[in-house]
């Protein structure tokens, strides 16, 4: 060890840290590729902050500045373009990986006991994520960032009392506008995403704590070495970041596909209606969240009273917070879990999936009510969960990896 | 159980949830088909020209710079200037505003005639294409024509004397039965019927319909350009970047490969 890397280790932890949470940190040596999602949300999140970074020198947050300086990093800065659909894209395949990353968990109970913390870091995470989607798609300032922060604003009219001055309170301003533009691009570029930093720190620390579960639900604890090392481990470094490199390279391939060839993905991740500048005075026919969105803006589309579909939209997040001590089953891994909770689970999964279409679509009759079916069934998944994972008969699992 | 429960769910509610939305060409019903191409400056270049001189009296480009068009399109900088260009203080570096001042357009048209430059964007080539080509005569309306995909809209048909005069008329269509067939008498003759709302060029133009259609054909294409003048760039760089992540991945996983014998 040179003198020079001693004297920076004798004042700050870089051998210790490294061995604690890299070279000696023991992670399950089994897993499978629902796995991987965690380490790409962190290499989105890093896409994100670089490239934001790179749009925040040329964008302008005014009223008049903001849509066309979009469209002078389009066409006058050198690369702008990679830098934008870099950052458009990212914010559609974060919400990706982020979604699959929280099915992996309630799959597998990554959720359950002791790992009810680093759960709720992270659906913090994916809370904080919600409204920075939201505040950075209004930045563009195209007809859909108008008209979508027009209906999302709005919701918060819905609340009793304090709901009116809320909604002023949050645009800055009687009606959408300059104001409404520079406020949410201070929150977007340095209030949230100091957050998602402190929280994607946390929900780390939580989870390098308690350690890291597997497909098999297996508490790899259970079984250790002469060394107090889990036999059914392997070092996180190398062995599960060139694991994880792998899953990287096949998702940057899918996401350079993407963004070279699609950057709009057909109206989903770039919608049409953003290709022209806000304009108050003319709605666009269909207004309609991104995808990412889409299954909570059905939900409050189903409901028909305003302040009833806040909170059934609002609930549908917060039941999310609370599945540690839904689910009362023996196991964790849906592999050794009983019918019931194989049912809910498929179920769950297609009415997320169908409202998520449903949000993107106009209304019609049919429709609402396949959204009213479908949000049934959403909570139901949730508030059964006691009784039915109580209730059945469930597998022995293995007692090693 | 579960796949019974998809099928069934499938089956049934699909047809239906899928069949509310309107057709994207309005009264046209399907866009025509349209495919773009960057590679072919010539018609890049005719599209330019017919859109300066058909159109750019009325729809600025606001977010194109001339300077930007003459070295994408290769443009000599003064045969654009000496063509093209028709006011005398205009630089390369500037954005093609338009000649036309707001406040005297809403007043002669109602409304402002919109930036065109991100219109195949905002709608699709497709529409664009079509949208050209579907003018017809309509006495009720301001200018005396009225648009298919577009109906109501507040435009002059500047191309009229090109396209010819063309008009909605009637004609005798084949009747499809339910099974997507043509429906036929005994003799096995197709059953007709007539049907109205088609386009039919009265009085011919300058142009014959498919030298009309190139020009619309070209015109759209450099609407494509000028909505992205980056897009021949990315989807060239972009094989490039997918090359070098699929190295990277096939690298990666032999030396995972490599360091899992060591737990295997």
């Amino acid at each position: 060890m040179n003198t020079v890397f001693k004297w920076f280790n004798e004042r700050l932890p870089i051998v210790n840290t490294f061995e604690r949470h890299l070279s000696k940190h023991p992670v399950p040596k089994k897993v499978n590729f629902w796995y991987l999602f965690g380490a790409l949300a962190s290499v989105v999140l890093i896409i994100q902050i670089i490239s934001g970074i790179w749009l925040m020198m040329p964008y302008q947050n005014t009223e008049e500045g903001a849509f066309s300086s979009i469209e002078f990093i389009m066409r006058d800065v050198d690369y702008g373009w990679v830098i934008r659909y870099m950052h458009t894209t990212g914010a559609s395949m974060f919400f990706a990986v982020v979604y699959l990353h929280m099915f992996r968990g309630l799959l597998y109970g990554s959720y359950k006991k002791p790992r009810e913390l680093v759960w709720i870091f992270g659906m913090t995470i994916y809370l904080v994520m919600m409204a920075e989607g939201f505040l950075g798609y209004v930045l563009p300032y195209g007809q859909m960032s108008y008209w979508g922060a027009q209906v999302i604003i709005s919701l918060f009219g819905a609340i009793p009392y304090i709901g009116e001055s809320l909604e002023v309170w949050v645009r800055g301003d009687y009606y959408i506008s300059g104001s409404t533009v520079s406020r949410f691009f201070a929150l977007h570029v340095v209030a949230l995403p100091l957050m998602l930093i402190a929280l994607v720190f946390m929900h780390l620390v939580a989870l390098h704590e308690v350690g890291a579960g597997n497909p098999e639900g297996v508490d790899i604890e259970a079984h250790l070495d002469d060394d107090g090392v889990p036999l059914d481990s392997v070092p996180f470094f190398p062995y599960k970041v060139l694991n994880a490199l792998v899953g990287i390279g096949v998702f940057m391939t899918v996401f350079s596909i993407i963004m070279f060839f699609f950057p709009e993905a057909g109206g989903y991740f770039i919608e049409k209606a953003n290709f022209e500048e806000a304009n108050p005075l003319s709605t666009p026919e269909h207004i309609a969240p991104v995808w990412y969105y889409s299954p909570y803006y059905a939900m409050l589309r189903a409901v028909p009273d305003k302040l009833g579909g806040l909170i059934v939209m609002a609930g549908a997040i917060a039941i999310l917070f609370v599945v540690p001590w839904l689910d009362r089953s023996k196991v964790n891994s849906i592999r050794y879990k009983g019918i019931f909770s194989k049912i809910a689970i498929s179920l769950f999964a297609i009415s997320f999936l169908t409202l998520g279409y449903l949000g993107t679509v106009p209304v019609t009759e049919l429709r609402t009510l396949m959204s009213v079916i479908c949000t049934v069934i959403y909570f139901l998944f949730f508030f059964l969960m006691p009784i039915y994972t109580s209730l059945e008969s469930t597998k022995q699992p293995p007692e090693r990896l | 159980m579960i796949k019974i429960f998809i099928i069934i769910f499938t089956i049934y509610f699909t047809p239906n949830i899928f069949s509310a939305e309107s057709a994207p060409c309005g009264d046209y019903g399907e866009c025509d088909d349209y495919s773009y191409d960057l590679y072919n400056l010539e018609s890049l270049q005719k599209g330019l020209a017919t859109y300066i001189n058909y159109c750019y009296g009325c729809h600025s480009l606001k977010y194109s710079r001339w300077g930007r068009i003459s070295v994408d399109l290769e443009i000599p900088e003064e045969i654009l200037f000496e063509n093209l260009i028709f006011n005398q203080e205009t630089k390369p570096g500037d954005l093609m505003t338009g000649s036309m001042i707001k406040r005297n357009a809403e007043e002669w048209f109602g409304v402002a005639p919109p930036d065109l430059t991100l219109v195949t964007r905002s709608h699709s080539p497709e529409w664009v294409y079509t949208y050209l080509r579907t003018f017809y005569e309509d006495d009720s309306k301001q200018y005396g024509v009225n648009n298919l995909v577009y109906p109501g809209a507040a435009m002059p048909n500047v191309l009229s004397h090109l396209q010819g005069k063309q008009v909605l008329g009637c004609k005798e269509v084949p009747v499809i039965a339910p099974n997507g067939g043509v429906k036929r008498d005994e003799n096995r003759n197709d059953i007709t019927e007539e049907k109205c709302g088609y386009l039919k060029i009265k009085e011919s133009g300058e142009l014959t319909q498919a030298g009309f259609d190139s020009l619309i054909y070209d015109l759209t294409n450099f609407l494509v350009y000028v909505g992205e003048p980056a897009k021949r760039d990315r989807e060239r760089i972009g094989w490039y970047v997918i090359f070098f992540f699929l190295i990277f991945t096939a690298l990666s996983s032999l030396l995972y490969r490599e360091y899992q014998k060591d737990y295997h």
